[in-house]
């Protein structure tokens, strides 16, 4: 139960709003500019890191998105992930990742599908296709 | 065409290559090309399957068709949603140049006045009746593939593995230097 705590130490009052909003039936976790987290964190929803700092082991049901100027390094696993910040670390997406012009990545990725933007910076081995699903929370 | 290919110029490839390809201008892999074999060239185009290590002095690009297994070292990278890759990624600035995948030595420097007949740019058609079933084996290769292979694979031993640029002196002109410095 480690993981609730993260979740609701690492959510700021100010995102209140936001950290709760429900989009397609799911809940959604933000990390704002001037938060960060660290550690392990199992979650069901969606998780957005918009600007923050972020380190340890992620394990998200549904997709990542991190934004531009956010710094993770972190083992990311999520179903869509979305990068437009810097990562550092391992990933794996159940469905898709996508690198954005301004994204940075370095590591190892395996994802079923895959989009690099012009601009994108990319360092690790990339394997596709399908792998064992092993669902995060389940 | 099977075998080592080196170009002055830009590539086009439509059909069935193996082997070593090394182009100085640009390469685009169509639709239905089949291509296995280390590729080097300054943009790279994939839009068919290519099975192989690419250096890309410039940007790979790996069209919504294309798929590409083997390691990569591009200066800039863009992958299509749809396209299919697996490989070890090196990337930046400098990473194309840091260790070019050329099993090519003997840098035996050719004459410069060998190269203007390469410069053309070299199109390897398809010209296959083939069905328009893109998993289909590779057909066979058309005989245009093989001529291109004798002309550019073996008319140019001597040429092929350079991978000096032309402005290099070789050793022709060596010779002139110790006379100037004699003098």
């Amino acid at each position: 139960m480690e993981t609730q705590e993260a979740v609701a130490e690492s959510t700021p009052m100010e995102t209140d709003g936001q950290s709760d909003s429900k989009r397609d039936g799911q809940q959604k976790f933000t990390l704002g500019p001037n938060d960060s987290l660290e550690g392990k964190l199992t979650y069901g929803g969606h998780m957005t890191v918009n600007g923050g700092h972020a380190e340890g082991e992620f394990r998200i049901g549904g997709n990542i998105e991190i934004g531009n100027g956010s710094v993770v390094k972190a083992l990311l696993e999520a179903s869509n992930v979305t990068i437009k910040g810097e990562v550092e670390g391992k990933l794996t997406a159940r469905d898709k990742l996508t690198l954005g012009k301004q994204a940075k990545m370095n590591g190892d990725v395996q994802v079923r599908r895959l989009q690099i933007e012009d601009g994108a910076s990319l360092n690790g081995y990339v394997r596709m296709g399908d792998f064992e699903q092993q669902a995060p929370g389940s | 065409m099977i075998g080592q290919l080196y170009i002055e110029g830009d590539l086009r490839v439509g059909g069935v290559v193996e082997g070593e390809v090394e182009v100085t201008g640009d390469v685009e892999i169509d639709d239905m090309a089949k291509v296995k074999a280390s590729l080097a060239g300054r943009d790279v185009n994939i839009r068919g399957h290519v099975n192989g290590a690419v250096v890309a002095r410039k940007r790979l690009i790996v069209g919504r068709s294309g798929s590409l297994f083997g390691d990569v070292r591009v200066e800039r990278l863009v992958i299509q949603d749809g396209a299919t890759f697996s490989g070890q990624v090196s990337m930046g600035p400098g990473a194309s140049k840091a260790a070019p995948p050329k099993p090519v030595e003997a840098p035996a420097p050719a004459p410069p006045a060998l190269q203007p007949e390469l410069e053309a740019k070299v199109v390897v058609p398809a010209e296959k009746p083939a069905p328009p079933i893109v998993a289909a084996p590779a057909p066979p290769a058309p005989v245009a593939e093989l001529r291109v292979a004798s002309k550019d694979g073996k008319g140019r031993p001597g040429a092929a593995p350079i991978k000096s640029q032309p402005d290099k002196k070789p050793i022709k002109s060596q010779p002139d230097k110790n006379k100037k410095k004699r003098r």
